[in-house]
């Protein structure tokens, strides 16, 4: 039983992370029924370009470390949401009369690029944030070790999917995005400016993935510039888990997966752990093939 | 006719080509430079060089200069096995790297087709020597050899229940199953047997259930980025179980992982470092080394690399020829006791390294690694 819990906080902690990212993909899927690839790599830079800021602007003992993160946080989202504008601009805009394979193509490649140019700016060995910027305290609860920073990495997650989701649902110009996921054209002869909306979603799912990356540096203290490829298939597998387009899908889908894969871990065979979650994956799309959220669109005619 | 006559002309071309490259003599690297091993890669790159350099300011190789070609592997078998058939039309007559088992393995069917010299560096799976090819060589030890050394220094810590955790990996399954089957022979209790999955950031489910199966030790025989997470996760986690590796850990990048205070304690086995070898010639390289690059080597494997240049070098020299089975005759029959950089040099018929390489290092509590008495 002991061991059951431990594994559903450890579940639940990377499942946050998973979930953070997710949301970047669903939304750019869900307005341009696109899969933006480059997405795990755009996370990556979150993880680069918040060890850069924290090390070169000498933020460690400086300020406080509320505000040391709270400043980061900022700045990453701020940084890798303009990379993203900059990215569908250069990659996704002029194809999007195009079909929509050489999108996708295109985002493979910009992925790539993203990871290589990673590498010559910043060397190939694994980069180290500095020790001790976060107290490393875990809790102790009934047995079980709860890390600090885990509750901080779910709540952050949640607190930053509700926002969005309330952004999205309630704002103007979440209107404007919903309409514009529904019809282009359509929206486009309301008088919304579609490409507005696409900088937008690409300037939020993105800003997104960076904290995401810049939580992963501060938690784990080590980032490496492949590590977008396997983060990005596994939030990849949540956002369509949870119903790809959905918001609270994103969330759902992502802890869910991390909970499947600690269990699977636990129960079952650690080697086996990524196969038996996306093993989950195909079973839930046999089932239920809009993802665990996401609602059959009926086709007008 | 035109066809004929075109392919004739080609082929004339080509003849011509090849004659006129002969000024100087080739040795390709293959290396991983991009990919996940691209530090490796990079430290290989660093010591050929250097070696080239000196051996060129010498006066060269037979009256010839050395030149360097470099492919990239990218640490993975099917980019390798295109990086190989690159430098076989590209006139080398030998081949250093690479450094992953799986890698090597993609490569070693088109060198030895192709009639030439590989030397490899840090791919110590057993059955890249079995398999009788000729001019096939490594410079690092077998997996079957580091796990006697593995199980020896199990034994030697009194440890009840052994944890033996691989990434799957070629090198880390072949050496826990090496380490698994001695231990059994010798009635050890070996009460956890998996694997991980490389380059995630997370292993604490992983910790966690090796937790339960409670360990006197947890010998991890994968790579060092897994390592020096594994080190900070389970100081994380508050368990004090020591941890052991093989030596694809020897990177002075896992205590930055990990952290000193995470890193302090941990043992692992390896060739041993230049900087602990007390020989003439490994003191001077060290020397010009950190001339060149400001720094000593941090990768054993890259002076592995180094010496695999030196000894085909030597061959060439020796037998003033490039022909693949006159170097192999003298590697293998000629090479005794040749001083190279990380010990004494010598082959075995089956292209193996001769000669107990393996110390076990210890991570002090400055982060150093420390070689352990034998």
């Amino acid at each position: 039983m002991e061991q059951f819990l431990q594994q559903l906080i450890n579940g639940l902690a990377v499942g946050g992370i998973y979930a953070l990212i997710a949301l970047g993909y669903t939304m750019v899927y869900g307005v341009l029924k696109l899969i933006n690839f480059a997405h795990g790599d755009l996370f990556t830079y979150g993880g680069y370009l918040g060890l850069t800021l924290l090390t070169s602007l000498a933020l460690q003992g400086r300020v406080g470390t509320a505000a040391a993160v709270a400043l980061l946080v900022l700045m990453v989202m701020g940084l890798v949401g303009v990379m993203g504008v900059v990215l569908e601009r250069a990659a996704y805009r002029p194809l999007r009369e195009s079909p929509r394979l050489s999108a996708v193509v295109s985002a493979l490649g910009a992925s790539i690029f993203l990871q290589n140019a990673l590498m010559l700016l910043y060397g190939a060995r694994v980069q180290v944030y500095p020790e001790g910027l976060l107290p490393q305290v875990a809790v102790s609860l009934f047995g079980l070790q709860v890390p600090l920073l885990r509750i901080l990495v779910v709540l952050a997650s949640v607190v930053m999917m509700a926002a969005l989701y309330l952004f999205v649902q309630k704002t103007k110009i979440g209107t404007a995005v919903r309409a514009a996921a529904i019809d282009q054209g359509a929206a486009r002869l309301m008088g919304i400016d579609v490409n507005k909306v696409v900088s937008l979603v690409f300037l939020i799912g993105p800003a997104l993935g960076g904290v995401a990356g810049l939580l992963v540096g501060l938690y784990y203290g080590q980032v490496n510039f492949t590590m977008g490829w396997i983060y990005g298939m596994k939030a990849f597998t949540a956002a369509i888990l949870g119903g790809i387009g959905n918001i609270p899908g994103a969330m759902v889908g992502g802890l869910l997966l991390g909970v499947i894969e600690a269990l699977g871990a636990a129960y079952l065979s650690i080697a086996w752990k990524d196969a038996i979650a996306f093993c989950v994956l195909i079973l839930i799309l046999i089932v239920r093939p809009t993802g665990l959220l996401g609602e059959r669109v009926a086709e007008k005619v | 006719m035109n066809r004929a006559m075109g392919l004739a002309l080609a082929l004339g071309l080509l003849a011509s080509g090849s004659a006129g490259a002969a000024d100087t003599i080739k040795i390709g690297l293959m290396a991983p430079m991009t990919g996940s091993w691209a530090s490796e890669g990079q430290e290989m790159k660093r010591n050929i060089d250097l070696l080239a350099e000196q051996a060129n300011a010498k006066g060269g190789l037979d009256g010839k200069k050395i030149e360097v070609i470099i492919e990239d592997d990218g640490g993975d078998p099917r980019t390798a096995s295109l990086a190989a058939q690159r430098l076989t039309t590209k006139g080398v007559v030998a081949v250093i790297g690479t450094y992953g088992s799986a890698v090597t393995e993609a490569t070693q069917n088109i060198y030895d087709e192709a009639g030439i010299t590989q030397v490899a560096n840090g791919s110590t799976a057993v059955r890249l020597t079995e398999k009788g090819l000729k001019h096939f060589f490594r410079t690092c030890p077998r997996d079957d050899e580091q796990g006697k050394v593995g199980a020896a220094a199990i034994q030697k810590m009194g440890a009840k229940r052994i944890a033996l955790l691989h990434d799957s990996s070629a090198y880390a399954k072949g050496l826990a199953d090496e380490i698994n089957a001695i231990l059994k022979a010798n009635k050890q209790n070996v009460v956890f047997f998996d694997a991980l999955t490389p380059k995630e950031q997370d292993y604490s489910a992983i910790l966690t259930k090796l937790k339960a199966a409670t360990p006197d030790v947890v010998f991890f025989t994968g790579y060092y980025p897994e390592a020096g997470l594994l080190l900070k996760q389970k100081k994380q986690m508050g368990w004090n179980v020591p941890f052991m590796g093989g030596d694809a850990i020897n990177n002075p990048d896992l205590v930055k992982i990990a952290g000193k205070d995470a890193a302090a304690g941990f043992q692992f086995l390896s060739p041993p470092v230049p900087k602990d070898l007390d020989t003439p010639e490994a003191k001077a390289y060290l020397a010009s080394y950190k001339k060149k690059y400001g720094e000593e080597p941090g990768s054993i494997y890259g002076v592995l690399a180094g010496d695999g240049f030196t000894a085909v070098t030597k061959a060439i020299a020796a037998t003033k020829s490039t022909d693949a089975d006159k170097i192999r005759d003298y590697l293998v029959n000629k090479l005794k006791d040749f001083p190279g950089l990380t010990g004494k040099l010598a082959f075995n018929a089956k292209g193996d390294r001769v000669g107990e390489l393996y110390r076990v290092y210890k991570v002090d509590k400055n982060g150093e690694f420390v070689l352990q008495p034998k």
